[in-house]
């Protein structure tokens, strides 16, 4: 979109209006000469197909020229119109140079020569049908005919410039160049009209064979192309047939001939256009929009002045003010009116996309719909249920989509990959049918029109993911702590107490063992026994506080130890199912944590532990009849029950009104 | 009696066998784990084993699944587990299915003579349950427990027969006398409404097997 482009993109508009000069100047001339009654003028009936034959080829030609001044296609197209337009239009200024007007225009001789060039007729069909649709050779085997062709093309136009005779209607007419082409050679003519011929139908093989072998797109392309190639060399049989049927050829003659030219132009018109060649649909999508745009504009802001003179007054300058003001505001919305009328009517696909996106837009941002459904919405409006959009994270580097979190690199499934932008940065990825690749205005429009929903359904997916990972890692630090009290535990029973109760025995033996004479030391040694034992039992106490063992016989027998050495009355009642070991422990220690809490902190006169399995969730609801007034910030251990209970996925609720007791309730998931 | 000790910690074992020595009984093997335990009692078909609950090569319930292969297999081969802490599940089981099995925590040692009358009676195919055990099965579960309905000292009555104690004993401990403690005895059977015919060992039995139930 550079001033790069500018100049080619000039010079593409400079040559189709000097063609359309050219060809209007032989109309003109052409009625200039009629009115002297020149032979052969004012064939009034065959100006449409003057101007078709030189208006297709220089319209359909920039086109592509503007859009892909690269390829070749445009600038034959345009070049080749030119060309047209110089042969038919040297004609009818010969005549009126040479026998209307000769005293007052002048050149009417080299008119006349140029006018006797019309093979140059079959030089740009024959380029276009060689080269159609990349600008290149079906293949380099196809080279020899392509150079055999311009080369007969040539040959063919040197032997007419430089010919004694010029060819009809100014056999009489003596040709201005003095150079002359020996007579001895005249007999080339023939067989090099021959080989232009060959080469009409060359050419028309190279087509044919490229939509041969050609698929998908392409082949459409050159579907169009293929059968409007056979209509020149069929036109050249046409014109030789009525030759030796009817013997001069006439006008009707001239008229096929130039309709098979236009054909030609248009085919390219309607394989480029309707098969989306170039990108020029979206150059006259543009065009038509913006032509209505500005059309509306000025209707309006004429309606406008109109309006606000008649109210304020003509001539002043705040009318046209304020028209322009109104006109600058309606830019937007009429821009917006006219781009889905042309879509609507134009681009069925491309509406409904993006009346889809737009929809959806409005739903996220009214609330009525979550954002991460965006994929769907795109794969609904690109019309391909392969579609699938991957949210790229900016932290971990990798990708995402909406559902099961992060997938890593994207797939590779033979989809392509088409990234989404918002403001600069990759924000996504989408994976869809190559097909859509031929559709890039669609592809680029839908996903623009869907990038903020994107950006927003991304930051949240990735808030998500993220959260999902503390919420792992402070799963697995609690984890951790209840392997580790099982161990501490562990060693504490077959370390220390085994060493205890080693010591126990050998100090019983030993006072069993006592002779009589030492019978005074039995009462101390039975003291040390004793010490020993109670050493054992609060060694015991202690390893049960760490990790009580009776949890492994399942949470309601742990529950039944704590119930029977609280302080304070305990009821419970609890499932004797078995639950996953972490469940349990988490279940055993908040209530077990809410119990001494209540001791310690409201006086109850009697605590209740309800644990039961609702909806495939372990409920446990602790209640004591104390003084309430508990807070989770409150510094009173219950931060920490949140931790253990959210750390299994679970929630914690706790209510103590002041002078009510303190109902605590905790649901852990069990699943998994 | 003639007695097979597994026992992992060498100390203790040695310290197990000499004590069992000194009272007059024969220590005929002593090994460190399960697997050799089931081969010595193959060989010596003792009238007792002495097992420890958690042995080699994984320190789960090995002594407890060998306690349970002795009592199947060899019937005149008595089993008494010694535990380091409290577990209802395995040892109810075990203690409730049949007599000639004891399971005691292993300070309960200290107290030889108790200790020591804990084998005789699981020898003479009678039981013996810990009383910390004991004291986890008589915590009464719900409103509706039969247990709720005992007055203190039926309480204390059915705690030392749940631990495998004659009404002799009982009667010893408490300082009753035996018909009292057998008036006491029938009123609780009542109470959970167990037959009360049948000797000591059945009726221990019988309670057991109720309190298995009712805790399970």
């Amino acid at each position: 979109m550079g001033g790069v482009r500018i100049v080619p993109r000039l010079a593409a508009c400079g040559l189709a209006l000097a063609a359309l000069i050219l060809i209007v100047g032989g109309v003109v001339f052409d009625q200039i000469a009629a009115a002297k009654d020149v032979p052969g003028s004012g064939a009034w009936w065959l100006y449409p197909f003057l101007l078709a034959a030189v208006l297709a080829p220089a319209v359909v030609g920039v086109l592509i020229a503007v859009q892909r001044p690269a390829n070749p296609i445009g600038w034959i197209l345009v070049l080749g119109a030119l060309s047209l337009a110089a042969v038919l239009g040297a004609q009818p200024y010969a005549w009126a140079a040479l026998e209307a007007h000769p005293e007052s225009l002048s050149g009417g001789s080299w008119a006349a020569l140029v006018s006797s060039l019309w093979p140059v007729f079959f030089a740009w069909p024959l380029a276009i049908v060689f080269v159609f649709p990349d600008g290149r050779l079906p293949s380099r085997r196809w080279r020899p005919y392509a150079l055999f062709a311009a080369f007969s093309i040539a040959l063919l136009v040197v032997l007419l410039v430089l010919s004694a005779k010029l060819e009809s209607p100014f056999e009489d007419v003596a040709n201005p160049i003095p150079a002359r082409w020996p007579d001895a050679l005249g007999f080339l003519r023939g067989p090099v009209w021959l080989a232009v011929f060959a080469s009409l139908f060359v050419g028309t093989a190279a087509a044919r064979r490229r939509y041969r072998s050609s698929e998908g797109i392409e082949r459409l392309q050159m579907l169009w192309l293929a059968w409007a190639a056979l209509l020149i060399p069929l036109g050249i049989v046409c014109f030789l047939a009525w030759g030796f049927v009817l013997g001069k050829p006439g006008d009707a003659v001239l008229a096929v001939m130039l309709a098979t030219q236009a054909a030609v132009a248009l085919a390219v018109g309607v394989a480029v256009t309707r098969y989306r060649l170039y990108d020029i649909d979206r150059l006259i999508n543009r065009t038509l929009v913006y032509s209505a745009v500005t059309a509306s504009l000025g209707l309006l802001f004429a309606a406008v002045s109109l309006l606000a003179g008649v109210v304020v007054g003509h001539g002043s300058t705040w009318v046209a003010a304020f028209a322009a003001v109104v006109a600058a505001c309606a830019f937007g919305p009429l821009r917006r009116r006219a781009q889905a009328a042309v879509d609507w009517r134009f681009d069925r696909p491309r509406y409904d996309g993006l009346q889809r996106v737009r929809a959806f837009v409005d739903d996220v941002r009214e609330g009525r719909r979550e954002p991460e459904g965006v994929g769907t919405v795109l794969a609904a409006a690109l019309r391909d249920p392969s579609a699938e959009l991957l949210f790229r994270l900016p932290a971990s580097e990798a990708y995402a989509d909406a559902v099961s979190g992060v997938v890593g690199d994207p797939p590779v499934d033979g989809r392509a990959v088409t990234q989404v932008e918002h403001r600069g940065q990759e924000i996504a990825l989408l994976l869809h049918a190559p097909a859509l690749l031929d559709r890039p205005d669609l592809l680029r429009s839908v996903l623009t029109e869907a990038s903020l929903a994107i950006e927003i359904a991304r930051l949240r997916v990735e808030v998500r993911i993220q959260l999902a990972e503390v919420e792992e890692s402070r799963s697995r630090v609690v984890q951790a702590g209840y392997e580790e009290r099982r161990r501490l535990e562990r060693d504490l029973h077959d370390g220390a107490q085994q060493r205890l109760v080693t010591l126990g025995i050998v100090l019983r033996r030993l006072q069993l063992s006592l002779p009589r004479e030492a019978q005074i030391l039995k009462p101390a040694l039975n003291s040390a026994v004793d010490e020993v034992g109670h050493a054992i039992e609060d060694l015991r106490t202690i390893a049960a506080g760490v990790r009580p063992p009776r949890l492994d016989e399942g949470l309601a027998a742990a529950l039944a130890d704590l119930a029977r050495a609280a302080p304070v009355p305990v009821e419970f009642e609890a499932t004797h199912e078995r639950l996953p070991p972490q469940v349990e422990a988490a279940a055993y220690f908040v209530a077990c944590e809410a119990v001494t809490n209540a001791v310690k902190h409201a006086s109850p006169s009697h605590v209740r532990i309800e644990a039961e399995i609702v909806d495939d969730a372990l409920r446990l609801v602790v209640v004591d009849d104390g003084i309430g007034g508990a807070t989770v910030a409150g510094g009173t251990g219950l931060i920490g029950l949140t931790d253990r209970v959210e750390a299994q996925g679970g929630t914690l609720l706790v209510y103590s009104p002041p002078g009510a007791g303190t109902r605590l309730e905790a649901e852990i998931p069990c699943g998994s | 009696m003639r007695i097979v000790i597994a026992e992992d910690t060498v100390l203790l074992r040695e310290g197990l066998a000499g004590l069992l020595e000194d009272a007059g009984h024969e220590v005929v093997a002593r090994v460190g784990d399960a697997e050799a335990l089931l081969v010595v009692v193959a060989e010596h078909e003792p009238d007792l084993a002495v097992v420890d609950v958690r042995m080699p090569p994984d320190y789960d319930h090995e002594g407890m699944r060998a306690a349970a292969d002795i009592r199947r297999d060899y019937p005149q081969t008595a089993v008494l587990v010694l535990s380091q802490h409290v577990e209802t599940r395995y040892a109810l089981e075990l203690v409730a299915t049949g007599g000639g099995f004891g399971y005691l925590l292993k300070e309960r040692v200290l107290d030889v003579d108790d200790f020591l009358d804990a084998a005789r009676r699981v020898c003479d195919g009678g039981s013996a349950l810990d009383p910390e055990v004991v004291a986890t099965l008589l915590a009464p579960q719900s409103h509706e427990d039969a247990l709720r309905e005992l007055t203190p000292r039926e309480h204390e009555v059915l705690a030392l027969m749940a631990e495998g104690r004659t009404n002799a004993a009982i009667a010893k401990r408490l300082w009753l006398t035996e018909r009292t403690v057998e008036t006491h005895v029938r009123s609780i059977l009542g109470k959970l409404g167990l037959p009360t015919s049948g000797d000591d060992h059945r009726r221990v039995l019988a309670v057991l097997t109720y309190l298995r139930a009712s805790a399970a």
